[in-house]
């Protein structure tokens, strides 16, 4: 019964989400041009673009607003335009709110935002260039960077009941 | 199973010193962990209840609940770090083609850059011919002895320094990028005016 929960939760989430990137709001960034690489897959992985969901694989483009998603066995790697490395492990959602990069202009920004699983992430230029403008949020914190290297999990709700039955719904 | 249980343990002992409200709990962990090249950043961790700020590798915050301020970090044994994030961690794309990044150090007051660094302008020479890089960028900094002011100035005269010696040495203007930040930006924390040879530097970055 937990497991349902859980499901119907991430169900949810993500039909919102999903609405969410299909609601018909263009980025006024240069939206024409991706901004990561898919370096590493494994099992399950797919990004969703504007309404349609793309199995990942290696040399796959990355673009702003895409969500990537794994499975229960899934993980993910990827590598953005400022050597900024973002790597995903099972049953984990992700979403590239933004990235600028552009050192011509002195133009500078990455925000990422994970709904749930677990991730990895290795600063890059931007980090480096422009430290304020590197922010990782998750649905209960937002995480300013300062040219690092850090882990992120992010638990579905639960319910007081889970811990008896030591089934965190992952 | 030795995964679940610890856990498990974890879960129930977080229950009981709470005395866990019937109201669901979420727990968000963010841990800190080191650079490929050994250095280490700093994360803050912000939520509606107030800040954290985690700057000793393998040391963790977590996130009990959005209206609460994130837990003071505590150090996460390695095995938990493995068990928990093992699979993003092997996602990790490859390291091998990343920037470089090269940190020049100056006399006190001066563009005059120490005797190490003379040393290792070489080294970034050689890095930027061998990787053919089109892109190189060039950031000034100082210590907090002085005003923002007199900083930017000197800042940006190191920086320039740097520029113009990889220039003589054959480096094409539009391969770099140079910027400045005076005092803003110390490598090493410390109070103003507090003289700090660390953060008396130029960074070269080398794609």
């Amino acid at each position: 019964m937990k497991h349902t929960y859980s499901k119907t939760v991430v169900l949810s989430l993500a039909a919102f989400f999903f609405f969410l990137s299909t609601g018909g709001e263009v980025s006024p960034a240069d939206a024409s041009a991706p901004v990561a690489i898919v370096k590493k897959v494994s099992g399950s992985a797919t990004v969703v673009r504007q309404g349609q969901t793309i199995p990942a694989t290696k040399g796959l483009e990355i673009w702003e607003n895409d969500t990537l998603r794994t499975g229960r066995n899934g993980s993910i790697g990827i590598v953005f335009n400022d050597d900024t490395f973002l790597s995903m492990g099972p049953g984990s959602i992700l979403i590239i709110d933004e990235f600028v990069f552009a050192p011509r202009q002195g133009k500078f920004s990455i925000v990422i935002r994970m709904l749930k699983g677990t991730a990895a992430y290795l600063s890059g230029l931007i980090s480096k260039l422009s430290p304020d403008s590197a922010h990782f949020k998750t649905p209960t914190a937002s995480i300013g960077i300062r040219g690092t290297r850090f882990a992120a999990k992010v638990e579905e709700e639960q319910k007081r009941g889970a811990s008896q039955s030591g089934d965190l719904g992952r | 199973m030795k995964k679940w249980s610890n856990f498990f343990v974890g879960w129930i002992f977080f229950c009981l010193l709470t005395g866990c409200a019937t109201h669901r709990a979420k727990r968000d962990l963010i841990v800190l962990l080191p650079d490929p090249d050994g250095k280490v950043g700093t994360i803050t961790v912000t939520t509606n209840g107030g800040s954290q700020i985690v700057d000793k590798p393998g040391y963790a915050t977590e996130i009990e609940d959005l209206n609460k301020a994130p837990v003071a970090p505590k150090p996460v044994n390695e095995k938990e770090i493995n068990e928990v994030f093992g699979p993003a961690l092997s996602a990790q794309p490859d390291l091998s083609n990343r920037f470089l990044l090269f940190i020049l150090y100056f006399e006190h007051n001066t563009t005059k850059l120490t005797h190490e660094s003379k040393d290792l302008v070489l080294e970034v020479l050689r890095n930027i011919k061998s990787r053919k890089s089109s892109e190189v960028y060039v950031v000034g900094h100082t210590d907090l002895v002085g005003t923002e002011a007199y900083n930017i100035e000197l800042s940006s005269k190191r920086a320039s320094y740097v520029r113009d010696l990889l220039l003589s040495k054959g480096i094409k203007p539009g391969a770099l990028f140079v910027s400045y930040y005076g005092k803003s930006r110390p490598l090493v924390p410390t109070k103003n005016e507090v003289p700090e040879p660390r953060n008396r530097r130029v960074e070269v970055i080398v794609r």
